[in-house]
């Protein structure tokens, strides 16, 4: 390792921001004038909701001076804004909580309400064994009807309640195919057309991978999926799969061919974006827990918008990946935590960890001539001990000596925890994007926790004694039960299941692999065509500037419930 | 061959304030007094002058099973006593604080008996029997391992370890538990968990910059000993790293 010069500090122009009139590196700083809470314009507002609230239930609720230590209100010291990384948009760090940004709510909806369905086992079916012609036009009718039937409406029986388009009008299903003629003889409005989502070279790859086979990307509405669970998606689907099947090929409601039907839809065809949990997390398919990594870093879609810049592309995903797997998945399902919130923004805020990212970048330019911004395989390091350590080792000491520098820096990074998970971030992106190895960069993950530990003699939070300080030994390991390739761990992973500041890097680090090498995809094809619809409600190429809109508040989320109730 | 600790790896200043504080063959500097019911006072676990509260009887007094482990492990005084077991917990901040969380641990652990330290970042819990922590408590008090600013005793609310240091050189405490007087000593107006004393605390006056970079157990490349100029430190973690990877691909050798 030997420290190279980057004289870029990206987090600075945030610095100055969130500590006006300050200098960056001053050790020194004022506390204990701020007029408490009354300095956050946001804990005002809350202040004023909840004295309406309270006047209309007659139950009491928010009161930060009461409430908090005896009498003692937040705001002691300087209450800051962020920065959303990427993105320029300083927010409220309240505006970050999934409770308060319809964005982020709505990035786990998009993913619960998916499924992937197969046409193919359907199709023989139908022509194997019933004698019908599937043609391109059979199938265009068979998608109208299943797009008419797919939010809640009927398509066989008499006299059936159906459900108002103006709730689920984010409900509908589109196919995908590699096979091009086929994709250019469906009505373009059905049609997740690959050739013109991706890249040319990803493209190739894509339609490669799927070859003639066709898929339907199904997505239920986000109402029901929210008021059921994601289990429900799958189900939701093939009911109205079967219906209008029945429908569109005039088959008999009753007869033993549906059967086959059901099945390829409900089980035999069917992609679930995640996979079941065991007894004791009780959570069915569709649900974060059981989101793998490599999954994940197929849903999003930076890579696609931004091929030449796999560093970026990485730190979409820990955006992402912290919000669901922190803020939503182990802060909430799990825990039932609120606080989790500062433990996620922390890797996706102030450009800090973009800052410390590129360093690498830099770095495994300088010494190993990776040429970082032309993915490709060809150029990649071989993934040996000792270049992990080099990489992860001279990434760890540049941001370390980052926080050192730059007080306000420690100061916006106040938690353990947080600081180790970006370290680390930075060091298994560094090391998984010069080697184009997933798992090598979970060793130079494990590495860096190590070092920052003996370093300041400190680290996270109580978890991180379990997972980061035994983590080397199972980076490498793949024998059942306590090691998989990166692509195939997941937040239920028996080290990785407990613990927040994780989840999302892991899954980063496993997708900047693949970004490193110019990959179409990280392990399927399928995922990554189904999250490139522009139609998704949610822009997966940019969710952190997605939840930046949410934060103010600029982000139009589905689930819309004001066509039921009174008017305000 | 008898096992001897090493106490850690390294060539700098900072690597070599780790093992002496570590060492128990050490004695540790002492730079204060404080008084037996000054502690108790911080600590808030009893009033000052009553009786030790109880868990279980006497060891004397109760029926101990037929246990060979007993038989080897010489309990406590507070254990024989039947104490209950309480805490003292520490933040200590990033600028050059002379003790830090693992640090503390460690050394606890090479220096004290029968007990059950916690680490995190921002603070460092050790519990034992009530009796047995005054006495600990004192040591951690009045040696070197405390620096009357940037040294907090925080039950909760411990935000401040990693902040900048106020204009008067305290770490930040949102409780404000102790506050630096006119005449330059630092008292305890809040014992640790944030309740306010009847009276104040004495626990003498901050130790100056120039000490505390000297004696300090953090790396820290602004103004102190970098990380990265320690290289027999890096190498070790390094070490340490890749035999657990190697090992954990293929348990053999």
């Amino acid at each position: 390792m030997a420290k190279i010069e980057r004289t870029q500090k990206l987090f600075l122009k945030s610095l100055k921001e969130k500590f006006q009139g300050q200098d960056p590196q001053s050790e020194t700083a004022e506390y204990y004038k701020f007029n408490g809470y009354h300095q956050s314009p946001r804990k005002e507002e809350f202040v004023k909701a909840s004295r309406a609230v309270e006047m209309d239930r007659g139950i009491s609720m928010y009161d930060p001076v009461r409430c908090h230590l005896g009498g003692i209100p937040l705001g002691q010291r300087q209450l800051m804004t962020y920065e959303v990384s990427g993105t320029g948009v300083f927010v409220e760090g309240d505006d970050l909580h999934f409770v308060n940004n319809a964005a982020m709510q709505q990035m786990w909806d998009d993913i619960r309400r998916t499924v992937i369905v197969n046409m193919d086992l359907a199709h023989q079916t139908l022509q194997k064994r019933l004698g019908k012609e599937v043609t391109p036009e059979t199938i265009n009718e068979y998608l109208h009807v299943l797009n008419h039937a797919m939010p809640g409406a009927a398509v066989v029986q008499e006299h059936m309640v159906e459900t108002h388009p103006g709730l689920v009008d984010d409900c509908y299903v589109k196919v995908f195919t590699g096979d091009q003629e086929l994709a250019d003889d469906l009505e373009p409005q059905f049609v997740l057309d690959v050739e013109k989502l991706f890249p040319a070279k990803q493209a190739e790859v894509l339609s490669a991978a799927v070859g003639k086979s066709l898929w339907q990307a199904i997505h239920i509405p986000t109402t029901v999926s929210r008021t059921c669970d994601g289990g429900t998606t799958s189900r939701w689907s093939a009911m109205q799969i079967g219906m209008s099947f029945i429908g569109a090929y005039r088959m008999c409601a009753g007869e033993a061919a549906v059967a086959d039907l059901s099945y390829a839809a409900k089980h035999a065809g069917v992609v679930q974006m995640a996979s079941h949990l065991p007894a004791r997390r009780a959570r069915g398919p569709n649900e974060p827990g059981g989101i793998m990594f490599g999954v994940f870093s197929d849903i999003v879609q930076a890579n696609r918008k931004y091929p030449n810049d796999p560093a970026k592309a990485s730190l979409e995903v820990v955006g992402a990946g912290t919000m669901l797997f922190d803020q939503i998945w182990l802060g909430s399902y799990m825990s039932g935590g609120v606080g989790f919130t500062q433990y996620a923004t922390a890797a996706y805020t102030d450009n800090i960890l973009d800052e410390f990212t590129y360093y690498g970048m830099d770095y495994i330019k300088d010494k190993y001539k990776v040429d970082w911004k032309n993915p490709s395989p060809n150029d990649r390091v071989k993934p040996t001990q000792e270049v992990v350590n080099d990489i992860s080792t001279e990434v760890a000491l540049n941001g370390m000596e980052q926080y050192e520098q730059f007080p306000t820096m420690m100061e916006d990074h106040f938690g353990g925890s947080q600081r180790a998970g970006v370290l680390a971030a930075a060091c298994g992106l560094s090391s998984s994007i010069a080697t184009g190895n997933s798992n090598a960069g979970l060793n130079g993950w494990y590495l860096c926790m190590l070092l920052h530990k003996d370093g300041w003699s400190r680290l996270g939070f109580f978890g991180y004694d379990l997972q980061d300080q035994c983590g080397s030994a199972n980076t490498l390991s793949v024998r059942g039960d306590e090691g998989a390739i990166g692509e195939v761990r997941g937040p239920n992973y028996p080290n990785y299941a407990m613990n927040v500041g994780h989840q999302g890097e892991y899954a980063a680090i496993v997708g900047g692999a693949h970004y490193g090498r110019g990959d179409a995809f990280c392990f399927d094809p399928r995922i990554k065509i189904c999250f490139a619809d522009p139609a998704l409600k949610f822009d997966f190429a940019e969710p952190r500037r997605e939840f930046a809109k949410g934060a103010i508040r600029e982000f139009m989320p589905a689930g819309e419930r004001s066509l039921i109730i009174p008017a305000r | 061959m008898a096992y001897k600790p090493q106490y850690g790896p390294g060539t700098s200043k900072v690597a070599e304030n780790r093992r002496k504080q570590m060492n128990p063959s050490q004695k540790l500097e002492k730079m204060r007094d404080v008084t037996d019911e000054d502690i108790v006072l911080i600590l808030g676990h009893r009033a000052p002058g009553a009786a030790y509260p109880t868990a279980h009887p006497p060891l004397a007094e109760q029926q101990e099973p037929d246990c060979p482990i007993r038989k080897i492990v010489t309990p406590t005084d507070g254990a024989k006593a039947g104490d209950r077991v309480r805490y003292i917990q520490f933040a200590d901040s990033m600028f050059f604080a002379p003790c830090h969380p693992y640090q503390r641990t460690y050394l606890e652990s090479y220096r004290f008996r029968g007990i059950d330290p916690g680490t995190l970042s921002g603070r460092q819990i050790v519990e034992c029997r009530e009796r047995d922590l005054e006495k600990y408590s004192k040591e951690l008090l009045e040696t070197e391992l405390l620096d009357a600013a940037r040294t907090g005793i925080r039950g909760a609310t411990v935000h401040g370890h990693s902040l900048r240091l106020a204009e008067n050189g305290m770490m930040f405490d949102m409780l404000q538990r102790s506050v630096l007087g006119e005449d330059g000593i630092v008292r305890y107006v809040k014992n640790q968990i944030g309740e306010p004393l009847d009276r104040a605390v004495a626990i003498g006056k901050p130790l100056d910059e120039k000490w505390l970079k000297a004696h300090t157990t953090i790396f820290h490349s602004l103004g102190g000993v970098p990380y990265r100029d320690d290289a027999e430190y890096i190498e070790y973690v390094q070490r340490i790293h890749s035999l657990r990877t190697k090992y954990g691909f293929m348990p053999k050798e």
